[in-house]
Parts: C-alpha cells; sequence; structure tokens
C-alpha cells in the first residue's frame, strides 16, 4: 500500500509530468568541425586545375573563367564532400571545416607528378610520342624525325629501337604523345602522393 | 470549414509517415536515416514515423542512383502511396549517381525521370540533421490545405 502511494506521488510532481509530456532532444547544430562543401576565402585562384584532377565525384568541381579571373565552383549533386580539393589547392582557395588548419599544423601536402609508360606490345617504334611533345621540341630543336636524340635533356627518344624515358620529371601532362600515338601505347598518368613534412621537435 | 482546416494542418503537421526505398545505393544513406531513428536524433519527437509499408505512408524517401531492375518497381510503390504524397530525394545518388555515375555503371538517374521528387537533400550521405529538416519542410508545404487545393 505505502509503495502504491509512493509511485503515485512520485508521478504527479509537476516537474515529472512537464519531462515525461514535453521532453525534447536539444536541437543538434553542426559542429564546427564538420566537413560542409567547400567555400571560396579571399585567395586569388590560378587556374591550375589540381582540384578538379584530385576530385573522385564525376563533376564534383569545376573551375571557371569569370571575367578575368578563375573562379572554382561546387556542385551539391555531385560533390561527396571528401575534401581532397582542399587538400591539393596550393594556394587555400577552398576551405572546409579545420582542413587547412589540420594540413597547416602537420604540414601534410599532396604531391604530383605525371607518369609515363609505354606498353612494349603496343609500340611500333614509330617515334610519334618523341617528335610531338612540345618540351623535346624545347630542349632539343635537332630531334630527329624518327624520334631519335643526340641530347641527354628531353623526356623520351628512340634509343636502339625502342622508346626511352629519361626526364619523367618534365612533364607538364598536356597529353599531346598519347593523341599522337596511332597504337595508343603511351599513357600519362597523373600520381598524386601525400607528403608530411619533417617538424623539428 | 476553416476551423476544420486548421485542425487538420496541425495535425498532419505533427504525423507525418515516412516510408524509405533504396534504389541501389552503396548503403551510407540507409545508415544516415537509420541514425535519424536512434535516440540521438530521435525523429519520432517531431511526429515522423517510420513505416516499411508504401500504402502507409505520406513520404517516400528515395535512396540511390535507379539501377534497371528498380525502374519499373519504384514506379509501383510511388502509385501504391495514398495521395497527399510527396518523394524526397535522399542523397547524392538519386540527383546525380554520384560516384557510380561513370562509364560501364548500370544505373539511370536521375530519380526525378521515373517519379516527381518534391525536394532533393544532396550530400554523400548527408546528415541526419539535414534528412530530418528537408522532411520537416517539405511535408506541411504538400499536405496543407490539402483538400482545397484538390478541389
Amino acid at each position: 500500500m505505502r509503495s502504491i502511494v509512493y509511485y503515485i506521488r512520485e508521478f504527479l510532481r509537476p516537474e515529472w509530468l512537464k519531462k515525461f509530456f514535453f521532453a525534447k532532444t536539444a536541437p543538434l547544430v553542426t559542429p564546427s568541425y564538420f566537413k560542409d562543401y567547400p567555400t571560396l576565402t579571399d585567395k586569388e585562384c590560378t587556374g591550375c586545375f589540381s582540384c578538379m584532377m584530385i576530385c573522385p565525384a564525376p563533376g564534383g568541381i569545376e573551375v571557371l573563367r569569370r571575367k578575368d579571373q578563375w573562379v572554382p565552383e561546387i556542385y551539391p549533386g555531385h560533390c561527396i564532400r571528401c575534401g581532397l580539393c582542399v587538400e591539393a589547392c596550393t594556394e587555400g582557395v577552398l576551405t572546409s571545416g579545420r582542413i587547412l588548419d589540420v594540413t597547416r599544423r602537420d604540414g601534410t601536402a599532396l604531391r604530383s607528378w605525371y607518369h609515363l609508360e609505354v606498353d612494349d606490345a603496343l609500340c611500333m617504334r614509330c617515334g610519334n610520342c618523341c617528335v610531338s611533345c612540345p618540351i623535346n621540341k624545347q630542349e632539343d630543336p635537332q630531334l630527329g624525325s624518327t624520334g631519335t636524340s643526340s641530347s641527354d635533356e628531353v623526356i623520351m627518344r628512340i634509343e636502339g629501337g625502342r622508346v626511352r624515358i629519361l626526364h619523367e620529371e618534365k612533364c607538364t601532362g598536356c597529353k599531346t604523345c598519347e593523341t599522337h600515338c596511332p597504337n595508343g601505347a603511351i599513357r600519362v598518368a597523373r600520381m598524386v602522393e601525400g607528403a608530411h613534412e619533417e617538424v623539428e621537435a | 470549414m476553416s476551423i476544420l482546416q486548421d485542425i487538420k494542418n496541425a495535425v498532419r503537421s505533427r504525423s507525418i509517415h515516412v516510408s524509405y526505398v533504396d534504389v541501389g545505393s552503396c548503403n551510407g544513406c540507409d545508415i544516415e536515416v537509420l541514425a535519424c531513428l536512434a535516440p540521438r536524433y530521435d525523429i519520432e519527437q517531431y511526429g515522423i514515423y517510420v513505416h516499411n509499408n508504401p500504402r502507409e505512408a505520406d513520404v517516400l524517401l528515395v535512396i540511390g542512383s535507379v539501377t534497371p531492375q528498380w525502374v519499373d518497381k519504384l514506379r509501383n510503390i510511388w502509385d501504391k502511396i495514398p495521395e497527399p504524397k510527396v518523394a524526397v530525394a535522399i542523397g547524392n545518388c538519386p540527383i546525380s549517381g554520384c560516384v557510380y555515375n561513370r562509364r560501364g555503371s548500370l544505373i539511370n538517374p536521375p530519380v526525378s525521370k521515373y517519379i516527381p521528387i518534391a525536394a532533393q537533400v544532396p550530400g554523400c550521405p548527408p546528415r541526419p540533421t539535414e534528412i530530418l529538416s528537408a522532411i520537416l519542410s517539405v511535408a506541411p508545404l504538400i499536405f496543407k490545405d490539402y483538400e482545397e487545393s484538390k478541389s
């Protein structure tokens, strides 16, 4: 009997009744570190397109020419909010959450280069790639029409009946060699690697 | 008449029945919808109830880029929902196909080609709060004064 009275009194407390009928989860606010869609900072875009090249979602970001400056634009229906464009930008044009702070604190960056690969089974040693390459033409104006060269400074040359790649690091990724290869034997791939600076303790 | 309509509007804004269908996604958005049901976001405190039956639902959450097997079945599900009804696209997939929209993939976005979509929640996946606020903002617009707008 006493316990029944106790329970009735317990449940008739006004604060208990109020809590029972009007309890609500506190409205949730988006935390400041949430990686939302990247927004523009006041830095100027140089139009290097590294954000477009690293974007894993098709059509997520586009760098557009607006009047006399480049402007990166994010498309919300396509962007997956991975934040790679924010990390890839060397100028800090984009920002999202605390990505920029963390990369600055840890000294991390994304390093990219172009990797040239020739499939020897497909290559028929015509030398079109070496002749069409604009950097080759700059380095050695005497480059032969078959792709042979006496200069060691060219990106690639025909040597002993096959293509030899000498200076991959000079490649600018224009893919002229790829479009001029009749067999699709040469491939230009953009490689990206995470780099971490040594931090002095 | 207007008092009755006011009561109906008030009731409908506090009783939104939701059904969800996954038409070929990675299940990331399903997990976010599931998180809405969990105590942290607690979808039922806003009067939103989740069913697995389209005949009980007012709002259909469409998740995923549309695969060929779902093209006719999605239409069937949509026809089963009683009027007034509304469809909300959750995530990037129903809008653009997201990362699946590549050569060689068997998808056919956007979902608005098959059923009328009233609202889209972009994100891969969207936050549960974004899903919640989308349902809460779109449902009263459709269901308010439904009988009057029909005639």
